[in-house]
């Protein structure tokens, strides 16, 4: 609650200033929202059923502008519906960040995703196969997923020849034994080598490939003691057709475990024990008329725990039809299987199948500048 | 940044000015101006045929000091070259399409043979990239006309691909009614800058998928959107195809609303003069390849209308505005009879702005190259007592302390000397 009101002062503090300091500027303004709502059947689960859940439903807002010598910030404020049984309120916001970026430079501090994750995989919800492709906040008791999804950042990212990200990061992630402590407890460094989204679909092979590597202060801020997670990412294209897409996106994340965590007791335990996560999904797209028609999508993961006889798996299979522009009509199956201490912490198995209605929209209004990412700027010189 | 550079951003960004130190009468003045006029295109000779080469590529434009965007250009300028022609001449033109987009050149107000007349699929195909088609016609009516891309036309007009094409007559009536040696085509256009960049960008995406189907033979009539007839697009309708026209893929919000005019591609102060002599005559072209009206206004001058789309008036009249709609082109006389520094301008005053601030747009200069230079002093022929003593009727003289001489010096706003360029009024 401090930290939302700090926020809400900002936020007031900011436009109150600039309104007596100068005469304003109109910045871009855009706008994202995502609305997921779905009916859920969950079959052997302790969750129970949903005639609608839409968790994960958020909304975004975005402000733009350029700064002087080229420069251009973003102050982007969102929020999401998170879980009922969250233990997070109606309404969490997930992001409140500034951006400072040119062309090979990018800054960010706030709250927003962290780079404990490198991909993005395309399941109904960012979180349904959580335990698998995120590394875990070794704070949290796991009560809900987004304080293992969202951390307070600090974050710089140089860009080399458009396409090498090379990033260095610092984190607060929620701490639930110590929720006022707002000091970095954890760090690492991201390479990933990225096309630009406007030119995925026509790479032969390779889409993107990254490694991260994290550090968790789990120890007074000893970075021989911490919690470490070493992330292996890759995205290949298997057909790379504008009409019939298909790629394959894959994540392994090892975590290192603390000496000390030999049996798995608790959450606590699950998230700093010695383990190896493998993740990766197949996506075919269908496009007819040059715009979206069905996806289809499958993956499967699995999850090792090296000191102990644990290990969970995970099948994922959806499929969305598009019933009309940002809008989808689409059925997800889940299925998690956990043995040994897995099954102790979070029940043997599960199977819920969702069917879910998705609307998604991000515009840009009030455009004044490009996007470094844009083929004109890609291809015809890159204007500041 | 450093302090020196912050001090003149804050200077700038407090008095609101930049000033220029060019003198408009030097002979430096005159030579830049040269790059602000239309640049004439070059031909060969080839058995009895003027040969031109026209080619379209992206281009990084300025046309103010400090704002660039990324446009279509042909011959890497806006407007394109010009091309200059004897009335029956036979003319060709070998177009090289060097981007990744479809075009074709229309030849606004010419005498072309249909199949010449570049309107993709009724009178020729769209030229594909990095494909040539080669035009051919006799030159005629005389007059001043222009070119443009017919493909895409909303952006790819307002994207900078026009250029001004002028027929001459050698027993030109209007030189024989008003002599004159020195012409000026100015070519007027309109851009919504953010609209050209984001469909340049959305069209280049789109042209990457459709080149790569259309390699493969996979490219068919529904992803082109082109069809033989009704009935075809009607059953493809029924099969399940969505004219781009049925959704709302567009809202008015988004529909092109120009935030720069340009008179040669430029806009103030980057805008051309029209130098001229006391008694001289000087021809002007005025060419709307844009799509806004211009209401163009000329200080301190009536000018003779003498030619309307290219064909001379018999009976020339005077004015001193003029409406330029979208693909008029008409020719003005201006008699060198009021010596000074007079404004040519829309008198739409939108349209002299450039991203929604004034001044800037169409805002262009006549210029006497023989006024006194004494003239330009601030001072001596100021109408303010406190700039120039003898200012008015006798009697008005100011007694001033030295300071306040002083604080006179800093209303000069730099030389004692006109004109300056201002941007922020």
């Amino acid at each position: 609650m401090k930290k939302m009101k700090f926020y809400i002062f900002i936020l007031f503090l900011s436009i109150f200033t600039s309104g007596i300091l100068t005469a304003q500027i109109t910045p871009e303004f855009e706008i994202g929202a995502k609305g997921v709502v779905s009916g859920n059947l969950n079959i052997n689960s302790e969750e129970s059923n949903a005639v609608s859940d839409f968790s994960d439903t958020q909304l975004l807002l975005g402000l733009k502008q350029k700064l002087y010598n080229s420069w251009r910030s973003d102050f982007v404020v969102g929020f999401q519906f998170p879980d009922a049984n969250s233990n997070l309120g109606q309404v969490y916001f997930n992001n409140v960040f500034i951006k400072v970026e040119d062309q090979k430079n990018i800054f960010k501090i706030g709250r927003s995703t962290a780079l404990t994750i490198l991909n993005e995989f395309p399941t109904l919800r960012d979180d349904d196969a959580m335990k698998f492709i995120y590394t875990l906040n070794p704070f949290s008791n796991g009560d809900n997923t987004e304080r293992d999804q969202y951390a307070n950042v600090l974050e710089y990212t140089r860009i080399v020849k458009q396409r090498i990200l090379v990033s260095l990061h610092g984190e607060n992630f929620y701490n639930n034994s110590s929720p006022d402590d707002f000091k970095l407890n954890s760090m690492g460094f991201a390479l990933q080598y990225k096309i630009p989204e406007s030119q995925k679909w026509n790479r032969n092979f390779l889409q993107d490939i990254g490694i991260s590597f994290n550090n968790y202060f789990t120890n007074n801020n000893s970075i021989e003691s911490s919690l470490k997670y070493l992330i292996f990412s890759t995205t290949l294209n298997l057909k790379p057709d504008p009409v019939n897409f298909i790629d394959f996106k894959f994540q392994s994340i090892y975590n290192f475990g603390l000496d000390e965590v030999t049996n798995i007791a608790d959450y606590s335990d699950y998230t700093r024990s010695k383990s190896t996560s493998l993740f990766g999904m197949i996506r075919y797209i269908k496009q007819k008329y040059e715009r979206l028609d069905y996806q289809i999508s499958v993956g499967a993961g699995y999850r090792t725990f090296t000191d102990t006889d644990t290990d969970q798996l995970i099948f994922v299979g959806n499929a969305f039809y598009r019933l009309g522009e940002n809008f989808d009509i689409g059925v997800q199956y889940r299925y998690i299987k956990n043995n040994g201490i897995a099954k102790t912490l979070f029940g043997e198995s599960e199977n819920r199948v969702q069917l879910a209605f998705v609307y998604s929209f991000d515009k840009i209004f009030n455009k004044q500048f490009d996007d470094r990412n844009s083929i004109l700027n890609l291809e015809h010189k890159y204007i500041k | 940044m450093k302090r020196r550079d912050f001090l003149t951003t804050g200077a700038v960004s407090t008095a609101g000015m930049v000033f220029f130190p060019g003198n408009l009468l030097s002979n430096t003045a005159k030579t830049e101006n040269k790059k602000r006029l239309v640049q004439p295109l070059a031909y060969k000779m080839n058995d009895g045929w003027k040969e031109f080469e026209l080619y379209i590529d992206i281009h990084i434009h300025e046309p103010a000091p400090g704002y660039k965007y990324h446009t279509l250009a042909f011959n890497d300028m806006i407007p394109g070259p010009e091309i200059r022609v004897k009335a029956g001449d036979k003319v060709r033109v070998k177009f090289i399409n060097k981007t990744d987009l479809n075009h074709t050149i229309h030849w606004h107000g010419m005498y072309v043979p249909w199949r010449m007349d570049g309107v993709p699929f009724v009178t020729q195909l769209p030229v594909m990239p990095k494909n040539t088609f080669i035009y051919e016609f006799v030159a005629e009516p005389e007059g001043t006309h222009f070119y443009h891309c017919h493909w895409g036309t909303l952006m790819h007009m307002q994207a900078g691909m026009f250029g001004s094409l002028i027929v001459e007559n050698d027993d030109d009536p209007v030189k024989k009614r008003f002599p004159y040696t020195r012409e000026y085509t100015l070519v007027y256009s309109s851009h919504d800058t953010n609209y050209v960049r984001d469909e340049m960008n959305g069209m280049l995406e789109r042209m990457k998928q459709r080149s790569y189907l259309m390699k493969q033979g996979r490219f068919n009539h529904e992803q082109w959107a082109v069809f033989d007839n009704k009935e075809q697009l009607e059953q493809s309708i029924e099969n399940g195809y969505l004219p781009p026209y049925a959704t709302n893929r567009r809202s008015n919000s988004e529909l092109p609303q120009a935030n720069w005019f340009t008179v040669n591609g430029k806009s103030y102060p980057s805008t051309p003069y029209l130098f001229i002599k006391e008694k001289e005559n000087i021809r002007v072209r005025l060419i709307n390849a844009g799509a806004e009206t211009h209401n163009l206004h000329l200080h301190g001058h009536d000018f003779w209308m003498v030619a309307d789309d290219g064909v001379p008036l018999e009976h020339p009249w005077k004015r001193n505005t003029v409406p330029l709609a979208p693909g008029k082109t008409y020719d003005i006389i201006i008699e060198g009879k009021n010596r000074g520094i007079w404004t040519f301008h829309d008198h739409d005053v939108r349209k002299v702005t450039n991203n929604g601030l004034y001044p800037g747009g169409n805002l262009l200069a006549l210029v006497y190259d023989d006024l006194p230079e004494d003239e330009l002093i601030i001072t001596k022929h100021s109408g303010n007592p406190m700039l120039n003593p003898n200012a008015g009727k006798k009697g008005m003289k100011m007694d001033m302390k030295s300071g306040e001489k002083n604080n006179m010096k800093n209303m000069l706003f730099g030389d004692d000397k006109l004109p300056k360029i201002a941007l922020d009024e």
